[in-house]
């Protein structure tokens, strides 16, 4: 990113202002609740206790990362109008949602899943699929949780004109992370996610206000200018970028709503009320988050024309620079923009780690490695290997690979393979442990296989997708064919379900 | 809400159609390749039906996890009073 010509000790400011409140509101979640550190679903699940206003905005600030204003602003002003596919992919994630979130929330709470692989190894009990699934979990939110790694070293450095460096900036706030997780776990990462997700939701409306202004009486005439820049930007798009299209809804409604910590916000839960009411509202967030975020890259293109690749993903810097410029009120808000960035990225890393550290707290050590430990024991394991791997991760960050980068790429094309397991499993009795293990390995390998060889689409269609589609058909061709070995005839749902009607 | 019946979205195949529709509306696959004008509201036709789409795809989810979707809610409620009034 740019380096802001208005950041220097300002930004320090707002950043060590930022890092208190963070730090605080982690305190003030540990004291509240003395039991934090006793159980696994008291710290990772904030004792299924979660109410509306934490839920939700846990939800928000997880799901739209400081990624979404930073890289989407760039994407909208090289491809226009296309970009309109940015609000209706975040959408769909929550009809995704709809396909197993309401059975899952009364099965967690029935049977108290801490992670995802609770309810596999549950319903397919079977080792390799657990591990497998385990595998590419750990594998996409550590990718995951790189990606905002490096985000958070970018967006300070810029933020500070350079005075805090880059090395130094991501470890503080990584500290900073550290700290408030470790003393209030999940409830308080949704505790300051609901000033993390304020403070964006706030951000994005006054960059697009600043934006307007600057553009000045050009906005009525958008179209008309973008479209002397490039028409392309602004006609209907080819076929290719439709299927396209279609193929992003795919891969994000379903990686996203499958991720770890998305999951474990439905058993975060207080009631299905609070969880209904929370993914409803979730539903309206697209179109005011990446649907402003949308305009703001197209209103780049009328007010900084003419940048190539590299220098459109400087876009957000570039335009703060400039409404920064325009008096000393947007010279504060800016600042508190960019702040409000690095808090967005790290309201989604926190999630990513402490969803991280439970499955190696819950599945890894837990299931495998030493099963009767106390939970406290299993819950130090767990933030350890938190601190290991953010520890890891930083190396990675700091010392790319030069030829395996790609591999650190992948994260829903690979996490996405454990859907069809993890929501047929839900409702086909007659899906089996064995085709449901080839499948997500087969599925896996061919998605992983054509991101590393660099082709990540076929005709538009995601690697992820076409991997998604192979699984899908050998699991359920599968399960047809070779029924499974013992008939489970526990019945899957909870009590209340079974007098569900079949139809109605 | 007064309704006892259990409501579960995956059991109700119409929901899923409807969000199929939905869905393939939000494409622009339906418009010849390369179309601007004319413009309404500044913006090409095509954009804002397909901006219009995207919004009933928010009221369309919004609608159905509302009200098709009711699982445990009224026994949780139930026992929540209980809990409240034995307190």
């Amino acid at each position: 990113m740019t380096e802001l010509k208005f950041a220097g000790l300002d930004g320090v400011i707002i950043l060590v202002a930022y890092a208190v409140i963070m730090l605080a509101i982690g305190w003030f979640a540990g004291r509240s609740d003395k039991t934090v550190n006793n159980s696994l679903s008291n710290y990772y699940l904030a004792g299924r206790n979660l109410g509306i206003i934490a839920l939700f905005f846990t939800l928000y600030a997880t799901q739209y990362s400081g990624n979404t204003i930073v890289g989407y602003a760039p994407s909208a002003y090289r491809t226009g109008l296309t970009w309109l596919q940015s609000i209706s992919f975040m959408t769909i994630i929550i009809g995704i949602y709809l396909l197993f979130a309401p059975r899952m929330y009364v099965l967690g709470k029935k049977y108290n899943f801490i992670t995802p692989s609770d309810w596999l190894s549950h319903r397919f009990k079977s080792k390799r699929v657990t591990i497998l699934a385990i595998f590419l979990m750990l594998w996409g939110l550590g990718n995951y949780l790189l990606e905002q790694l490096v985000a958070i070293g970018h967006a300070v450095t810029s933020l500070t004109g350079g005075t805090i460096p880059y090395q130094v900036a991501v470890v503080g706030f990584i500290l900073v992370m550290l700290a408030y997780e470790w003393m209030g776990g999940m409830r308080a990462v949704a505790f300051t996610d609901v000033m993390q997700g304020v403070v964006l939701m706030v951000g994005v409306v006054i960059f697009l206000i600043g934006a307007i202004y600057l553009a000045g009486g050009k906005i009525g005439t958008i179209t008309e200018s973008i479209a002397n820049v490039d028409p392309g930007l602004v006609g209907v798009p080819d076929l290719t970028t439709s299927i396209n299209w279609f193929s992003m809804l795919l891969l994000v409604g379903f990686g996203a709503a499958i991720y770890p910590h998305a999951v474990q916000r439905i058993f975060a839960s207080k009631s299905e009320r609070t969880l209904k009411r929370s993914f409803a509202r979730m539903a309206w967030m697209p179109p005011i988050t990446t649907g402003l975020v949308l305009f703001i890259g197209l209103i780049g293109i009328v007010v900084i024309p003419g940048l190539d690749t590299a220098g459109s993903e400087q876009l957000v810097g570039l335009l703060a620079n400039e409404i920064a410029g325009i008096n000393g009120f947007f010279y504060w808000v800016m600042i508190i923009f960019f702040g409000a960035i690095v808090a967005a990225i790290i309201s989604t890393a926190d999630s990513v780690l402490l969803s991280f550290s439970s499955i190696v707290s819950n599945d890894l050590y837990g299931k495998y490695i030493n099963p009767t430990a106390p939970e406290k024991k299993k819950l130090m394991v767990g933030k350890i290997a938190g601190v290991v791997v953010i520890s890891l991760l930083l190396w990675i960050a700091w010392n790319p690979p030069g030829t395996l980068y790609e591999i650190f790429v992948l994260k829903f094309e690979l996490l996405v393979q454990v859907f069809p397991a993890f929501v047929l499993g839900i409702y086909w009795k007659k899906m089996a442990a064995k085709p449901v293990f080839w499948g997500m390995l087969l599925g896996a390998v061919v998605a992983g296989l054509m991101t590393w060889t660099g082709h990540k689409t076929v005709m538009g269609i995601h690697g992820g997708v076409i991997g998604l589609a192979l699984n899908f058909l050998v699991a359920v061709v599968g399960s047809i064919l070779v029924p499974s070995a013992e008939e489970d005839d526990e019945e899957v749902a909870a009590p209340a379900l079974t007098r569900m009607p079949t139809q109605n | 809400m007064n309704s006892k019946s259990i409501k579960e979205p995956i059991r109700k195949k119409w929901i899923w159609i409807g969000l199929v529709l939905i869905v393939l509306a939000n494409v622009p696959w339906y418009f010849p390749v390369g179309d601007i004008y004319p413009l309404v509201f500044g913006l090409p036709y095509w954009a804002l039906i397909i901006l219009v789409a995207s919004l009933v795809l928010s009221g369309y989810l919004y609608w159905v996890t509302m009200t098709q979707w009711n699982l445990v809610e009224d026994e949780e409620e139930q026992e929540q009073r209980e809990g409240g009034a034995a307190e």
